[in-house]
């Protein structure tokens, strides 16, 4: 019994201590003006995502890291609070809570991937938070009626073949391709990518004749890969993240399918792609919001900087993040306030009404914060990835029709 | 539907059983020997793939050899932890604690996994990675034919070590009744330890094969535990034949299904198999007396 009360005592002093020092530390962090800004995120350092996750860390990361060795946002430091939800949505709405209503940090930047902008976005719309998000680029994000959400890319997901299907719709008639092959991942990006070409196609009188929508964890392709051969199409759009790609792609090989024209989101951009294909890469085309080389303000010093503290060069997610990061502090510097309450909404304001200079070139956004842009087309030319569409800055001539692979 | 395509999905199907029915042989083993649920088996695969895939980064020779390692290393690994960690189970919670501790065992080796590869997707490329030979105008990937073979074989070798070598009579023994095994002078306990790792072994050769093959990344084990559950239950817990002749059954019917159901529906075919047998023959199909008792 006397041990009992003695064990209650002390764990009442041990809780008291807990919620003092709980109060001193939320007072130093929100109070002031002269401390730093803090920014709260919640990744996918774990799981499904986790592997874009990182990448997206990198480039908020690197995005502070400039920001403070520049002297800060508004003379004050940055500093990023990022927890990581695991991949899962039921812990990036709990996590958000916390961050904007326990941890009061000043400013959020958005998770990756749709699945997880989606709920996040809401929990932010709800605290009245500008909320721009490097990574949910599916239609639905921007169906949702946020006013405070913003994509930190060039072009929404259905967009990102727009020039590839302007260049087959001028090709003339006799050289065009006649039939389609889509296979996408059950997935509001991978599925936006595709189907916003084959949209385009069937206007244009291209037939459909292979129509797989798949679910994300499927790791063999072999009988899809046997539906489009059977199909004999002439173009294969897969609606694509990686693994599922390469699977597929090599299924189609062992199959000995060779169609016109491949294309294929996200995977032949990763470094890994060319490592798992091999020499069969020859040809193959895939939209991207960002190349190292691209010639647009800040981009240089970014891939510098980015370079050195890294090793290696940015890729397209850490590019993103860092878009965020430069779209939500143009914001910040031209209404001169960070913190939660009316500021947010005045950032809001400023930024449907403002174009942004990012290292993925100038940016503005409609009403439901849809991007107002294009994804350039790259093509495996000569074993390297380069910039087939548009004309203008194009690094390579296209290659059609494929060569086999 | 076209006929090309139809023999096309069964020549697929064949060959995607064939993975399946090795990578269910060692899930029944455990099972039938010491009534333990392994969900790590597909962790060890894949743990299987990553050192086949490392082994090839590092020394550019073919994958395959990486099994002269794994396979004895996995043997050994599958004798340690039945005797150190799952013989340590109290019998009575046995079977539902294995869960707990297998599961465990799974979550870190995905997380070592992680830690040492990063949760990078790799894949081996080979100059055969995309070859194929044509058979009655079906495409043969050899990468499969290779896996297939590789399952067929090591399929072969363990029905020849269950049915004809001393160590095997011993395992059948214990699987069939372990106290009357004890009573004719069986070391149970350690016939279980070798068990144990006999399963895992076959982990380690079903892993080498799916890396011919397969886009590997640390949390892809999680895909297969469920179909691998699914088609011993469906086989009858503990019956090695059983699992081999459901995970055909079931890979073929896979693969067939997709050609009018897509790829979302034909994936349901291991559940709706599942449920179908807990209604109508819980003890499993094929064999599985063991079950009953259950």
């Amino acid at each position: 019994m006397k041990t009992t009360s003695i064990m209650r005592i002390g764990a009442l002093l041990g809780a008291a201590s807990l919620a003092l020092t709980a109060c001193g530390g939320s007072d130093s962090g929100s109070g002031d003006d002269d401390g730093p800004i803090t920014i709260g995120v919640s990744l996918p350092l774990t799981g499904d995502f986790a592997e874009p996750g990182k990448g997206v860390q990198r480039g908020y990361e690197a995005w502070a890291a400039d920001v403070n060795d520049a002297g800060g946002l508004l003379g004050r430091k940055v500093e990023l609070k990022i927890l990581d939800d695991q991949s899962n949505a039921d812990r990036v709405v709990a996590d958000y809570e916390s961050l904007i209503a326990q941890d009061e940090v000043d400013l959020v930047f958005g998770p990756f991937s749709t699945r997880l902008v989606v709920p996040s976005a809401r929990v932010a719309d709800e605290y009245g938070m500008l909320f721009v998000e490097p990574a949910g680029a599916a239609p639905e994000v921007f169906e949702q009626g946020f006013g405070n959400l913003f994509y930190a890319a060039p072009a929404v997901a259905n967009d990102h073949y727009n020039y590839l299907a302007e260049w087959i719709e001028a090709l003339p008639a006799d050289q065009r391709p006649k039939t389609a092959a889509y296979a996408a991942m059950d997935d509001p990006f991978a599925m936006g990518t595709a189907y916003g070409l084959k949209e385009k196609m069937e206007a244009a009188g291209i037939e459909t004749v292979v129509d797989e929508k798949y679910p994300p964890n499927t790791t063999d392709f072999s009988s899809i890969a046997a539906k489009i051969e059977a199909s004999n199409a002439d173009m294969i759009v897969g609606g694509t993240q990686y693994q599922d790609a390469v699977n597929l792609i090599v299924a189609l090989q062992q199959l000995d399918y060779q169609p016109k024209l491949a294309a294929f989101s996200t995977a032949p951009t990763n470094p890994e792609f060319p490592e798992a294909i091999g020499d069969k890469t020859e040809g193959i085309l895939s939209p991207t919001g960002y190349t190292e080389q691209a010639d647009v303000p800040t981009n240089k010093e970014f891939v510098e900087s980015y370079t050195e503290r890294n090793g290696n060069p940015p890729g397209e997610d850490e590019a993103n993040a860092y878009t965020t990061g430069q779209v939500v502090a143009a914001a910040v510097e031209a209404v001169g306030c960070a913190e939660q309450g009316e500021c947010q909404q005045k950032l809001i304001d400023w930024l449907h009404e403002n174009e942004v200079d990012t290292v993925v070139g100038p940016l503005s956004w409609d009403a439901d914060g849809r991007p107002q842009g294009a994804h350039m087309i790259q093509q495996w030319v000569g074993g390297e990835i380069k910039i087939v569409l548009p004309e203008d800055v194009k690094e390579a001539d296209i290659i059609y029709p494929k060569p086999a692979w | 539907m076209d006929g090309s395509l139809l023999f096309q999905s069964l020549v697929l199907g064949i060959l995607l059983g064939g993975l399946y029915a090795l990578l269910a042989a060692g899930l029944t083993l455990y099972f039938g020997i010491m009534r333990v649920v392994m969900i790590a088996h597909s962790a060890f695969l894949i743990l299987a793939a990553y050192l086949a895939w490392w082994f090839h980064r590092e020394t550019g020779i073919d994958p395959l050899l990486s099994l002269f390692v794994t396979v004895p290393l996995f043997f050994a690994v599958g004798v340690l932890m039945q005797r150190l960690l799952v013989a340590r189970l109290r019998p009575v919670t046995l079977t539902m604690m294995s869960v707990l501790l297998t599961f465990a065992i799974a979550l870190t080796i995905e997380g070592l996994l992680g830690f040492v590869f990063s949760g990078t997707q790799r894949r081996i490329q080979l100059g055969y990675s995309g070859e194929s030979i044509e058979v009655f105008g079906a495409h043969v990937a050899v990468v499969k034919l290779i896996t297939f073979g590789l399952a067929a074989a090591s399929l072969a070798a363990l029905y020849v070590i269950m049915k004809y070598t001393k160590f095997g009579q011993s395992l059948r023994a214990t699987i069939q009744h372990k106290e009357a095994a004890q009573l004719v002078g069986i070391k149970t306990d350690r016939v279980a330890g070798y068990g144990f790792g006999l399963g895992l072994a076959t982990a380690a050769i079903g892993g080498t094969a799916l890396s011919l093959d397969a886009t590997i990344y640390p949390s892809l084990h999680w895909h297969w535990i469920g179909p691998l559950m699914a088609i011993i239950v469906v086989g009858g817990l503990g019956s090695i034949p059983g699992a081999a002749i459901a995970a055909m059954v079931l890979g073929i019917g896979q693969s067939l299904l997709q050609i009018p159901m897509g790829t979302t529906w034909a994936q349901t075919i291991f559940y709706v198999a599942l449920f179908a047998t807990l209604m109508l023959r819980p003890q499993g199909f094929f064999g599985g007396r063991l079950a009953q008792r259950f």
